[in-house]
């Protein structure tokens, strides 16, 4: 299906199982050498089976994955020296500070030519080198992971969940990380449920939904197949807006914060719906018109909104 | 096998207690308490002496003297009670099991046997006593016993039969030197089995064993830092038992290369059980409950803390089904009795149950999530 020079992953009707639950449900996709790829979807989609699978932690129910041309279920001591991981929820030794944790998985790698200071500053951790882990913040515990993913100068980086349970301060910090990775020109597989995570880092996104990918490509690409209008926001506006922008003929939605989101096709329809407002004596706070992003990507294609990792129903679609 | 691997884990393990200084702490302060409270028991019985009421009725020289004989037996500490005090009610007011009566006319009979040779002439001692007590009727025992010696020395006759000891020990060893080869031998298990399933139901919690799962290590690398660890942690902890016990009970204890390799044998026997748990039990808290579900019957019953004998014959017969009884007696053996021969044929039972155990749980570790 693909070419192995230019492939590092390729995945091929992979299927997996716990008892009676399909968590992955014969999936096919394929990652290039450089690029950054996002895996997007929610709590429980089977991103995280899928992607240890290829970190060959996990064996596949059936179907075919290769990393770096090997077969994973059969080459795994070749495979595992030549791949950074970020596990999930990743955690280390609590007593052990940032440059001992670097300098044992360096060890354990017996990559003796570790260049630990410069993933110290890689990671901007160079003030919190003698820091136990115990005594580190989460966002600076899972840059240090980061920095562990990279002590044997892996070919494939596997990142899962990388900010999970971040603040937005300390996930800026670590795309901030991730961003230097890219330019590094690292392959990185970004297991998130992040849109603007996917959006903001990825080349390529693989969304999956219930252990099936239902689109597969660069986030503007996907939001250009899948959207063809515009979002309009009207912030701290009275109902009476709701009415007469209903009445025009758009499907407007007010939500808890007293927004009204419709979706436009031109930016005359913007102009059209202002005027009437302004016509009608109606004020409004805020406006806001923006392409649509990974979010509307996905509650068109599932039918579901998603918010921090749960799918919390059915969108305004 | 890779040892540069194998350095990096037990540096990591032992930089991490080091750190922990409470842990550090209990791991050497718990066997060095149970030593010096079982110690101070045990070294209190090692000089035995019972506390023996006497009232001298008689108040004779020949009475004093008999009081006398009884204190310098040595088995006795003695009390004199008031001749004018009623024997019975004292023994109740003052809550002593057992006051003995010289009776009136003891010197008297006794001349009277001796010069007369009236061999009527006799006086009976009586013992006042509270059947509650459960070591009266030892008292009585070994008071009966001097009591024949001294009128088997009046009737001047020279005994027919005697006795002699002789111990199969080349030397006498106290209770406390008994009880620390167990202590050794209980503490390196709890270590080891406590150590084994603590740290790793605590690795594969925090995912640090999944994270280690993606590095090259592999099961038999993690497996032998574990087992060097464990001994390392249980060389100082019995370091630190064997020199409070010098310091402070001044024992006679044999110190060779036994020492060290029944304690290498019990690590390998209970972190090979620690690694079987961990597999099966994959809560920490119910593996912790599974451990002590084993640690604390073998503790109790593979003579640790008594000789098995003193245990029902059904319970003996268990006894000698658990591994630990075999540590127990291995290293008695070599450090108490200095029997070569018994440490060798224990040190193959545990030996045998060890590689067993330890190849078991080595299958039974799995880096791979089972889910």
């Amino acid at each position: 299906m693909t070419n192995q020079a230019e492939h590092v992953i390729e995945v091929e009707h992979l299927t997996k199982r716990y008892g009676g639950l399909l968590a992955v449900d014969g999936i096919s996709f394929s990652v290039r050498k450089g690029e950054v790829f996002a895996f997007l979807g929610p709590n429980g989609a089977g991103k995280t089976t899928t992607v240890e699978i290829i970190e060959t932690i996990r064996t596949p129910t059936s179907g075919n994955v290769r990393l770096l041309g090997m077969d994973v279920t059969k080459k795994k001591h070749d495979i595992v020296p030549r791949i950074g991981v970020l596990p999930q929820g990743f955690s280390s030794f609590d007593r052990i500070t940032v440059r001992e944790t670097l300098q044992y998985y360096s060890r354990l790698f017996c990559h003796g030519k570790t260049d630990i200071d410069g993933l110290i500053d890689l990671v901007n951790l160079k003030d919190k080198t003698r820091e136990q882990y115990q005594n580190l913040s989460g966002g600076l515990k899972q840059r240090l992971g980061i920095a562990i993913a990279l002590v044997n100068d892996p070919e494939v980086v596997f990142l899962d969940e990388p900010t999970t349970g971040l603040d937005p301060a300390a996930r800026r910090e670590v795309w901030e990380v991730l961003q230097g990775l890219k330019n590094k020109g690292k392959t990185v597989f970004l297991t998130t449920h992040y849109m603007e995570e996917a959006e903001f880092l990825a080349d390529m996104v693989a969304i999956i939904s219930k252990g099936k990918i239902i689109a597969t490509d660069s986030p503007a690409k996907l939001i250009e197949k899948n959207t063809n209008y515009l979002l309009l926001t009207l912030q701290s506006v009275d109902e009476k807006a709701f009415e007469i922008i209903r009445k025009m003929g758009f499907e407007p939605v007010l939500n808890d914060h007293k927004e009204i989101k419709t979706k436009v096709e031109h930016t005359d329809d913007v102009q059209k719906i202002l005027g009437a407002i302004t016509d009608a004596g109606v004020l409004y706070l805020g406006l806001d018109v923006r392409k649509p992003n990974l979010e509307e990507v996905f509650l068109k294609l599932t039918g579901e909104a998603l918010h921090d990792g749960q799918v919390v129903g059915k969108g305004a679609e | 096998m890779n040892l540069r691997v194998v350095g990096a884990n037990l540096c990591v393990k032992l930089l991490s207690v080091y750190r922990e200084k409470t842990a550090m702490f209990f791991t050497i302060a718990f066997p060095i308490i149970l030593i010096l409270v079982f110690g101070t028991i045990f070294m209190s019985q090692d000089n035995v002496g019972f506390h023996l009421c006497v009232q001298d009725l008689d108040q004779t020289k020949s009475s004093v003297d008999s009081v006398k004989a009884l204190e310098l037996n040595g088995k006795f500490k003695i009390t004199r009670v008031d001749p004018a005090v009623d024997a019975t009610q004292y023994v109740r007011d003052n809550k002593v099991d057992l006051v003995l009566v010289i009776p009136e006319g003891l010197e008297k009979a006794l001349t009277r046997r001796k010069s007369s040779k009236d061999f009527k002439a006799s006086v009976t001692i009586t013992y006042v006593y509270d059947p509650s007590s459960s070591s009266v009727s030892t008292k009585m025992d070994i008071l009966n016993g001097v009591l024949a010696g001294i009128n088997q020395e009046i009737s001047g006759n020279p005994p027919f039969i005697r006795s002699a000891e002789k111990s199969i020990l080349t030397r006498k060893y106290r209770f406390i030197e008994y009880f620390i080869p167990g202590i050794i031998a209980m503490s390196v298990m709890t270590l080891s089995l406590f150590g084994t399933v603590n740290l790793n139901t605590e690795l594969r919690q925090k995912g640090i064993i999944r994270k280690l799962s993606t590095t090259p290590i592999t099961r038999t690398d993690w497996i032998l830092s574990n087992i060097l660890y464990q001994f390392i942690i249980a060389i100082i902890s019995t370091t630190a038992m064997l020199l409070v016990s010098y310091a402070v009970f001044n024992v006679n204890l044999h110190l060779d290369a036994w020492l060290l390799a029944f304690i290498l044998l019990d690590v390998f026997a209970f972190v090979g059980i620690g690694m079987f748990l961990t597999r099966f039990v994959q809560e920490a808290q119910s593996a912790a409950a599974a451990a002590n579900a084993i640690s604390f019957p073998m503790m109790f019953l593979s003579g640790s803390f008594f000789p098995i004998e003193l245990m029902p014959g059904f319970l003996q017969k268990i006894a000698k089904m658990l591994p630990l009884y075999y540590v127990n007696e291995g290293l008695r053996a070599a450090m108490v009795f200095e029997d070569n021969l018994a440490a060798l044929k224990d040190a193959a039972v545990i030996g045998v149950f060890a590689a067993v155990v330890f190849i078991l749980g080595v299958m039974a570790t799995k880096w791979e999530e089972s889910q």
